[in-house]
């Protein structure tokens, strides 16, 4: 796949606090690649410095299929994570004038904004002032205004904040209908169910710096190892003595067992022991927002499932 | 460019459409006509209480009075009496601008008129009953048998005439002095509302940056554009607004002014002088932009403004402050420094230039040389600290921050 964007060791400071500590990855045609973290991972921090609207200490930006030093605006939709628009406008209007920035012909835009709204259940509301939608309806407008004009490349920070799930539903197929159709994405969160279900490749960082960087299986079969979940009263030590367990979590009634890279499901399953007093019991991967939260709260889990990988 | 025209050209049809601009737009001038009207109100109604005045003429020169009384245009019903002075008391009770004047011989000779009045009286009589002084001085002097020459010496005043060095170089080329006052002051008064207009309307940019970054627009257009096309863009648009404002003014008042003020206004404000004020006029709506575009970028909430930005904000009326000192003096120290200060030089440069006949040129030319580098320089301050400042979300900047920005 035609690589559209590479962002290369890129590093920035604030006062004596160092933000981004030598990111590097690429974004691709058709492809969705999510940047992951906690809040003040750097996430908003790379996308701005992607943006040039803020300068970089060190590393490189390259945008491919341009030539010049210049940031190719109207090639680039933006979301930015601290969003808003004007209030006393109408809608359609200031979606003109946004795709006017763009040099966007002005005709097809309004033929695309009519449509975008009535996908995004907006239909009508062209001719309503700005400050007369609610939050949700607000963000729509504003999502259309990032993709209106067709972008090679759409960088969206923080999609999904603040919208209820049928809104996310709608922007999350809207996104993937975009990748399909070759736009390269990136796009940054902090709502792991959404971006394990739609990316293609993810970014994680914290304090900014690389945690994993990989496809989504990559990513899943490297860190994301089985779990099991045993709901019904049992003896930690017992569970602990169960083989291929790396450790156990016990809240209440149920207690989660961590099991080793290598373990293979069925025969594992087989091989519980009787005595355990099992009322339900579930066996799944563990998720990305799992593994978030490890990060997010520097527990030791991906470094073990990084140690026994290694 | 390009981009800062789109910027420009949104910011005026945004405003265009937004009623209390609109509104703005219309009130101001039909305030000033209001409050024109409302003032000739209160005159008209002084107008109709004339003052009766009774003669008890036992000189003979009624006539003359008469004469007096239409050539001053006074508002005065004469009438002439027998009453005598005894009688003049109960006359007068429960009257209203009422007066009666005794012209006796008596009189006449000490110099020294009776006039009896009531107790409401127009509050212009007394100077009015002076004028009559003229004409019975007249008669008093043509009682003394004189020749003429000595009648000429006689009833010409004493007067002091005061010329200052100045006038006495310039006395040759000052034949024309006796020319309308308002003929020159005209273009000046243009300049003037001009630079006010677009100032207020200037002010409106701190506004605008300062909700722009209330409302979190800034990244989304930024995505589009660079900030410096932003800051161009809203300077020229709020520039564009300003003439709106004025051209609507103008459309309003003009022709108030011409049908209220009996002059050919517009034949005033056709000539070259014109055209260099309007020019100075502009010259500081564009410092006062930069300056304000800058200091609103620093701002996400103007209610917690702090001392500094207040401050900043009150530059535009140093000019005002300078008024007296420089139409008192306008080649005086004061007008000259104040020439040379960009803050105030527009102000004060639009005011001496209306006042002064001769026009300094060096002078002049070297306090638009400073306003023009200090627009300049501004600009160049005003691009860095909007660049930052229109990013930092949430919290106003500091005095410190912004010494920061500049010096990065």
């Amino acid at each position: 796949m035609e690589v559209m964007l590479t962002v290369d060791g890129l590093e920035k400071s604030f006062k004596d606090k160092q933000a981004l500590k030598g990111i590097s990855f690429e974004v691709r045609k058709g492809e969705i690649m999510a940047i992951l973290g906690p809040n003040g991972a750097g996430k908003s921090t790379t996308i701005r410095n992607i943006m040039g609207i803020m300068y970089p200490d060190k590393g490189s930006i390259t945008f491919h299929n341009h030539q010049g030093k210049e940031i190719p605006r109207h090639k680039i939709g933006y979301l930015p994570e601290e969003r808003g628009l004007y209030k006393n406008v109408k809608v359609m209007d200031i979606l003109l004038y946004l795709a006017d920035l763009k040099d966007y012909p002005l005709d097809k835009a309004k033929e695309r904004i009519l449509t975008y709204l009535k996908k995004f259940d907006l239909e009508g509301k062209e001719k309503v002032s700005m400050d007369e939608l609610s939050k949700g309806m607000g963000q729509k407008v504003q999502f259309i205004g990032s993709i209106l004009h067709e972008p090679e490349l759409l960088i969206l920070d923080e999609p999904f904040s603040g919208l209820d799930p049928v809104s996310q539903e709608l922007f999350k197929d809207e996104i993937r209908n975009l990748a399909n159709n070759g736009t390269a994405i990136l796009l940054s969160s902090h709502q792991m169910n959404l971006v394990e279900e739609m990316c293609d490749r993810l970014f994680m960082i914290q304090n900014g710096q690389k945690v994993i960087y990989g496809t989504l299986d990559e990513v899943k079969t490297k860190y994301a190892n089985f779990k099991c979940t045993i709901r019904g009263k049992n003896n930690v030590r017992d569970l602990e003595k169960i083989s291929h367990v790396q450790r156990v979590e016990v809240k209440e009634e149920s207690a989660v067992l961590y099991l080793d890279q290598d373990v293979h499901p069925t025969n594992w399953l087989q091989n519980l022991p009787d005595y355990l007093n099992v009322s339900e019991l579930k066996m799944n991967r563990i998720s990305l927002h799992e593994i978030f939260i490890d990060i997010a709260t520097n527990k030791n889990l991906i470094q073990e499932a990084g140690d026994i990988n290694a | 460019m390009r981009n800062s025209m789109k910027v420009a050209r949104w910011e005026v049809r945004r405003n265009l459409k937004n009623k209390s601009f609109v509104i703005g737009l219309f009130l101001t001038p039909l305030l000033i006509i209001g409050f024109g009207l409302l003032g000739s109100l209160f005159e008209s109604d002084d107008e109709p209480t004339e003052t009766a005045v009774f003669v008890n003429d036992q000189i003979e020169i009624y006539d003359l009075l008469v004469q007096t009384v239409d050539n001053f245009e006074l508002n005065w019903t004469l009438n002439e009496t027998t009453l005598s002075e005894n009688e003049v008391q109960s006359a007068l009770e429960d009257t209203e601008d009422t007066a009666y004047i005794f012209l006796t011989g008596e009189a006449l000779e000490s110099g020294v008129i009776p006039v009896y009045t009531a107790d409401e009286m127009d509050s212009g009589f007394s100077a009015n009953v002076q004028l009559l002084a003229g004409p019975l001085q007249q008669i008093r002097i043509s009682q003394l048998d004189l020749t003429e020459e000595e009648l000429a010496i006689v009833s010409s005043n004493v007067m002091f005439e005061e010329t200052s060095a100045e006038e006495l170089a310039s006395a040759g080329e000052d034949s024309v002095i006796s020319e309308n006052p308002f003929e020159k002051i005209a273009p000046g008064l243009f300049a003037g509302i001009i630079f006010f207009a677009i100032v207020m309307t200037g002010m409106m940019i701190f506004q605008s940056a300062s909700q722009e970054k209330k409302d979190k627009i800034a990244e989304i257009i930024l995505s589009s554009v660079t900030p410096g096309e932003l800051m161009n863009g809203k300077i020229l648009g709020y520039f564009v607004l300003g003439m709106v404002q004025v051209l609507v003014f103008l459309v309003f008042v003009v022709p108030f002014a011409v049908w209220k003020i009996d002059e050919p206004i517009i034949e005033y404000l056709l000539v070259p002088e014109t055209l260099l004020l309007v020019f100075i006029a502009v010259l500081g709506y564009l410092l006062f932009a930069a300056i304000f575009v800058g200091i609103g970028a620093t701002l996400s909430d103007m209610t917690t403004s702090g001392n500094f930005q207040g401050f900043v904000m009150m530059l535009p009326f140093l000019s005002f402050v300078l008024i007296a000192p420089v139409l008192g003096n306008p080649s005086g120290m004061v007008a000259q420094v104040a020439s040379y200060i960009p803050f105030t030089s527009p102000g004060v440069l639009i005011m001496r230039l209306t006042v002064l006949d001769e026009w300094p040129w060096i002078e002049i030319i070297i306090a638009l040389a400073i306003l023009i580098i200090s627009i300049v320089l501004f600009m160049k301050l005003a691009g860095k600290i909007f660049k930052v400042g229109i990013l930092m979300y949430g919290k106003n900047a500091t005095p410190g921050e912004i010494w920061k920005w500049i010096r990065s």
